[in-house]
């Protein structure tokens, strides 16, 4: 039908055929949630049941998110709300990976760190014992730019967390450069780098990418990724279940983040198109990222296993 | 969909594929090399032709070649005859923050150097980065300051964008979305094309919420970016859709400059990071019109019959003004009354090397030969 499947290490498609042998390799199933368990706040069809299925059949289930605007306990919170029984342990948002990222690095406590972002990363900053600046409330501050007005920033920020922002302004975008440039060792963080996401359930946004990008060309630095795909997150998710990771299958809708993240990592992989990624994309000669396996939506999951 | 073909050189594809703290990808992305869009789409579905700018393209590749350190640079020599050097040009052209003002002060000798250089018949030629004002608004400044110069002498970067678009045809019916200051929009009026956003964009908001959808006009053929103090999420938003989804939709910067001193007490984050915001978010690269870009270069030499040799490129900055003079071919020399500093040139690290350096322009009238 084209050239992607005669390619030998091209990706198959989910079927009843070959759901067994799936879910009989795999015992912890990672979920990515923006395009495969909601689109922005509304929950995709029959992601419920499907969960309940995998645990019926004692899979374990993780959360793994680059959406840094919510904090763990807040995702909890969206899950519950849409009906979805879900621990916040469960969960790894790229909010979180930012403070443990500090911590795992003996960040000190007496200096402060300056946020591009949402709420979810000062949570996540304040329980982690971390002194935070900036956030949503930047974004009603404005630069003057005047002959005799000194814009001013905090001497003791020693890292500025990047996030996706949609109060991103010039006040935080100078703030977060003057930091980055002036502050001796200040550490320049992106909780990740998704191009655009769906931060509403009808198109796409522009995400973290578009903020990491912006400070990248006003300081001319590369930030440190702890989002996916880098691996970072995966160290805490080891700490929860004690599973190889070859028994792990990342399930997203994005290949430069969840698919590479699970490659990378050594897990299975499983591209949804419920997502920011469609038939031609995966099946592009261009793409080089192929998952093990793909399928419309997560709830064909359950479909496939039939009666 | 839109293809993504690189329309440059042999070196974008590698640049392109593995962005580096490197220094050479630094630099081959202000020359606006990686440009991924498809001209074939845009022909075919909208009547932009294949433009001279495919010429301008070239010529750049073999400028990279030299920075690639195949010819390597002597050091730059400090000035001592002021004289010869202006005696072997014809043409100067004159970076404007940090060379000759800085913020809204004029730099210590500025006019009597330029009218000793307009007395010896050279031709002076002001361009600048720096897109908030217009050509006309920029002569205001510098009659404010006491300086005699023509608007026609001036090449701002909000300039450059209109007169990129005039040399490709851009059909009179399409739109350019502004995501920059008033100076790219009054530019666009005076050559005709019709625009969208700018400033007032600056109090849209939005709101994330279920059912919400943001409409962009399907008739923008072009997104021009620039220094923008007025910046949010909704022009971010707005120039990503028409890059993403009108077919064939340029990406123009106006320019990179990663900081700028808007006031001369501090710098302050410039357009590299407007631009960088929407690199992030459409995965592309734009087409770059201000310096290094030799686009501005081009469009004088012909404008006013300048040979290349003849000209003088006198700036503040490396990556920017010093390479914009390399690649066109010109002799360069930094003044260090801007960003630039003795130590930040002679720095192992900095591979821009211009042909001389001084402390400021008038420096032209105290240097003579055998002094310093």
């Amino acid at each position: 039908m084209n050239s992607a499947t005669a390619n030998a290490s091209s990706s198959q498609r989910l079927s009843a055929q070959n759901l067994q042998a799936l879910l009989d390799s795999v015992d912890a199933f990672l979920f990515d949630c923006d395009g495969v368990i909601w689109k922005g706040d509304v929950l995709i069809d029959g992601v419920a049941q499907t969960l309940d299925m995998l645990r019926s059949k004692e899979k374990k289930l993780a959360f793994i998110t680059n959406n840094s605007t919510k904090s763990r306990r807040q995702n909890a919170e969206k899950f519950c709300s849409l009906g979805i029984s879900v621990t916040e342990d469960e969960i790894f948002t790229s909010s979180f990976a930012a403070a443990m990222f500090l911590k795992v690095n003996n960040f000190p406590q007496d200096k402060k760190v300056y946020v591009i972002g949402g709420e979810g990363i000062l949570e996540e900053l304040q329980l982690a014992g971390f002194a935070g600046l900036g956030g949503p409330e930047d974004g009603k501050k404005t630069a003057q730019l005047k002959a005799n007005c000194l814009f001013e920033h905090d001497k003791n920020v020693g890292a500025v967390v990047v996030g996706i922002d949609p109060h991103i302004n010039y006040y935080k975008l100078q703030y977060g450069t003057l930091c980055i440039r002036e502050n001796p060792g200040c550490l320049f963080i992106a909780t990740n780098r998704d191009a655009v996401g769906h931060m509403t359930n009808l198109q796409e946004w522009p995400g973290a990418g578009c903020m990491v990008a912006a400070i990248c060309g006003s300081t001319e630095k590369e930030p440190i990724l702890v989002g996916k795909p880098s691996t970072f997150m995966m160290d805490f998710l080891l700490q929860k279940f004690d599973i190889s990771c070859s028994r792990m299958c990342m399930v997203g809708d994005r290949l430069d983040t969840d698919i590479l993240f699970g490659q990378n990592a050594g897990c299975k992989t499983l591209l949804v198109l419920s997502g920011v990624t469609n038939l031609p994309t995966l099946q592009d000669p261009s793409n080089k990222i192929q998952p093990d396996y793909y399928t419309s939506k997560v709830s064909d999951i359950l479909e496939f296993m039939g009666p | 969909m839109l293809s993504r073909t690189a329309t440059a050189s042999l070196s974008v594809s590698a640049v392109s594929a593995n962005p580096s703290k490197s220094f050479f990808f630094r630099t081959s992305k202000f020359l606006g090399l990686n440009c991924n869009f498809s001209f074939a789409a845009a022909a075919a579905t909208n009547p932009l032709p294949n433009f001279a700018g495919l010429s301008w393209n070239s010529r750049r590749s073999s400028g990279m070649s030299k920075m690639n350190g195949f010819t390597t640079r002597a050091s730059a020599q400090p000035l001592k005859n002021a004289d010869e050097l202006i005696d072997s040009v014809e043409t100067f052209i004159f970076d404007c923050d940090g060379v000759i003002w800085k913020g809204d002060k004029l730099i210590d000798g500025v006019p009597a150097t330029l009218d000793m250089l307009r007395s010896k018949g050279k031709r002076l030629v002001f361009v600048t980065n720096n897109s908030t004002k217009s050509r006309k608004q920029y002569g205001k400044k510098f009659e404010t300051l006491g300086l005699n110069v023509n608007e026609e002498e001036i090449f701002a970067s909000s300039f450059a964008a209109a007169a990129y678009l005039k040399s490709i045809n851009f059909p009179k019916d399409k739109k350019v979305y502004v995501i920059g200051e008033d100076g790219i929009l009054k530019e666009l009026e005076l050559a005709g094309f019709q625009y969208l956003g700018g400033p007032e964009d600056g109090d849209k908001k939005i709101e994330l919420k279920p059912g919400f959808l943001m409409e962009h006009d399907e008739n923008v053929g072009a997104v021009v970016v620039g220094f923008d103090r007025y910046f949010n999420y909704y022009k971010v938003q707005y120039g990503t859709l028409c890059i993403r989804e009108n077919p064939g939709c340029l990406f123009i910067a106006t320019n990179r400059d990663a900081v700028t001193h808007l006031t001369d007490a501090q710098e302050w984050a410039g357009g590299g990071s407007m631009v960088g915001a929407l690199c992030g978010s459409t995965q592309r690269e734009p087409l770059v019109v201000g310096k290094p870009s030799t686009f501005m270069m081009d469009y004088l030499a012909t404008k006013f019959g300048i040979t290349k040799s003849q000209i003088c490129m006198v700036g503040d900055r490396l990556d920017t003004d010093i390479l914009f003079g390399q690649n066109g071919g010109c002799k360069t020399l930094l003044v260090l009354s801007g960003v630039t500093s003795l130590s930040m040139l002679q720095n192992p690290n900095n591979s821009i090397q211009p042909d001389f350096y001084t402390n400021k322009i008038s420096d032209f009238l105290s240097l003579k030969a055998a002094t310093v």
